[in-house]
């Protein structure tokens, strides 16, 4: 019991605690200052009617669906492409994962850089093999903000699911590849009929890492676009943080932070729930 | 241990050597491209971003330290991330050990609640928090990243050392108890030498986390003198956006240490990563 106090004071004064006052000042008006006054459900109408906030769940969800396809999908088609025993290919492994461990600004910075309007790597290519015309303010315009957001997103953590894919890959009996072979499949039928059933249960913690944690997501918005252009990007962090710390609202950012705590709960949860049906338990 | 496979390639395998490797150079160009970009001028960077500096201005790089502070920013992050790291994973591993080899009332009730940190994503309390620590007088200090900074990792950190000590059978921790030992002895000296490659994964993996941490650090610290790297880095961008050459200085800094140490060290982070996902 002394032994795992640390840990549970440690938690329950920083996470615990902090959870449980943000359920009471939900329900107050509060500018962080002054003594809070009841407000009672008004802090939660007022979010259900912020066009803005809905909106960020909106493009939070086209974030995550995005990151399904450009993290874990794309990590899962590097894995297979990379599990080579041969020379150079621990080396791309290697190279591959690299963006996982810069920080979120710094790569948020850099890729600014990479998309800039004039001077960038992107519109520079373009420029170099005569397709000028195809440049485009990639990160300033609504229609290609947040697809960008996420393919840098991708970039940055598709070596994440790569490697957890990567690790399981190794862990397939090679028999099994061996026997479909004899019995006549080509690559493409043996990675359906053995390889994606075999990961199921990776795919399925991957999945959750990744809903989980893009509604988390706030550096990457933070860095580049910070809810720019005209809204366009926002997501359920940016807005809270505006709304409590640009606005002094501190009352409403929190019943906002209620609103996504709950939100992730549920749907983790009944997706854990789903997902034990296919007899997989992960906690 | 890949060179014992060395027979000639077949086609396929080319293929395969190939095209990966056209995708991983593609991917890892920006970073290659930030590295000597660091050493041109602005106006090399706006006349022809892919060529190599005429001349490697090793000034930008100097220049960039001075004026962003920077060392002072490396100071404050490597002070942060070496105490919230050290302090969560031992807690975590008294946790773990606790879990696991030790019996009290309660034992069950207090990992499940520790594992709703496992989901809960962190902007859902940096409100809350953000007054609690300007309550207990903690804002602008380094203690308001290092303590909430421990106390977000624990869940995935006990979690994972969990999971390790149950993979180990208690036989060592029951003779060293038949032998008179206490607990506390048996926590350092039988069991903390068994799980230290499971602590040192968990140190590389919440370094990794801690020392790129920005939500926490851009709130509750607001005074230049404290500020971590992933925080100064951002508003030295903003300050600086003009000047290219100045950014790019200062992101090679920021990044390239890390670069070299995660090559150095990259077999414990992908072996702590494969361990997340397992079971």
């Amino acid at each position: 019991m002394l032994f795992a106090a640390p840990a549970m004071l440690l938690f329950a004064t920083f996470v615990l605690l902090p959870l449980g006052a943000s359920v009471y000042y939900a329900f107050t008006y509060w500018d962080g200052f002054s003594a809070p006054r009841w407000a009672g459900f008004a802090n939660f109408a007022r979010a259900l009617t912020d066009p803005t906030f809905l909106m960020s769940f909106v493009h939070v969800v086209l974030y995550i669906l995005a990151t399904l396809v450009f993290e874990v999908s794309f990590g899962l088609f590097m894995a297979v492409l990379l599990n080579s025993d041969r020379r150079g290919f621990s080396l791309m492994r290697g190279m591959f994962f690299a963006p996982v461990v810069l920080s979120m600004s710094a790569a948020g910075v850099l890729w600014k850089f990479v998309l800039d309007y004039r001077t960038g790597l992107l519109n520079s290519t373009l420029r170099s093999v005569g397709l000028g015309d195809w440049a485009q303010p990639w990160l300033a315009q609504p229609e290609t903000a947040l697809l960008f957001i996420c393919i840098v997103s991708g970039w940055k953590y598709a070596g994440f699911y790569m490697v957890i894919f990567f690790a399981a890959l190794r862990r397939i009996p090679r028999n099994l590849y061996e026997a479909a072979k004899l019995d006549g499949a080509n690559g493409t039928q043996q990675f359906f009929a053995i390889t994606l059933p075999m990961l199921k249960q990776n795919v399925i913690v991957c999945i959750l890492l990744a809903v989980t944690g893009g509604f988390a997501g706030f550096d990457l918005f933070f860095t580049m676009t910070n809810g720019q252009p005209f809204g366009a990007t926002e997501v359920p962090a940016t807005w809270i943080i505006k709304q409590a710390f640009d606005q002094n609202q501190i009352g409403y950012g929190v019943a906002l932070t209620v609103v996504l705590t709950v939100v992730v709960s549920v749907i983790s949860i009944a997706y854990l729930k789903i997902s034990e049906r296919g007899h997989v338990t992960r906690y | 241990m890949s060179r014992a496979t060395e027979r000639p390639r077949s086609a396929a395998e080319w293929l395969q050597f190939g095209s990966a490797g056209v995708i991983v150079l593609v991917m890892f160009y920006p970073a290659i491209w930030m590295v000597y970009s660091a050493f041109k001028s602005n106006r090399e960077i706006f006349r022809t971003p892919f060529a190599l500096p005429s001349e490697w201005k090793w000034g930008n790089l100097i220049e960039a330290w001075n004026v962003g502070g920077l060392g002072t920013l490396y100071l404050n992050s490597v002070f942060v991330t070496v105490m919230a790291v050290s302090m969560c994973v031992l807690f975590a591993t008294g946790a773990a050990f606790a879990f696991t080899r030790l019996e009290f009332p309660g034992r069950t009730l207090m990992y499940r609640v520790l594992l709703v940190g496992l989901l809960l994503p962190p902007p859902s309390v940096a409100i809350a928090l953000f007054t609690q620590l300007r309550d207990m007088h903690l804002l602008n200090t380094h203690w308001a990243l290092i303590l909430p900074g421990a106390a977000w990792q624990l869940a995935f950190t006990t979690f994972l050392m969990r999971s390790y000590f149950l993979s180990i059978r208690p036989d060592m921790e029951e003779a060293a108890r038949l032998d008179g030992a206490n607990t506390w002895e048996i926590f350092w000296h039988v069991s903390v030498p068994m799980v230290w490659p499971a602590m040192l994964t968990m140190i590389v993996l919440n370094t990794i986390a801690v020392w790129n941490e920005l939500l926490f650090a851009l709130l509750f610290v607001t005074d230049d003198a404290q500020r971590t790297l992933p925080v100064g880095l951002v508003r030295f961008s903003g300050y600086h956006s003009t000047n290219y050459s100045l950014v790019f200085a200062a992101l090679a800094i920021t990044t390239v240490p890390i670069l070299i140490l995660y090559f150095i060290l990259q077999r414990h982070v992908i072996a702590g990563l494969t361990a997340t996902a397992m079971d």
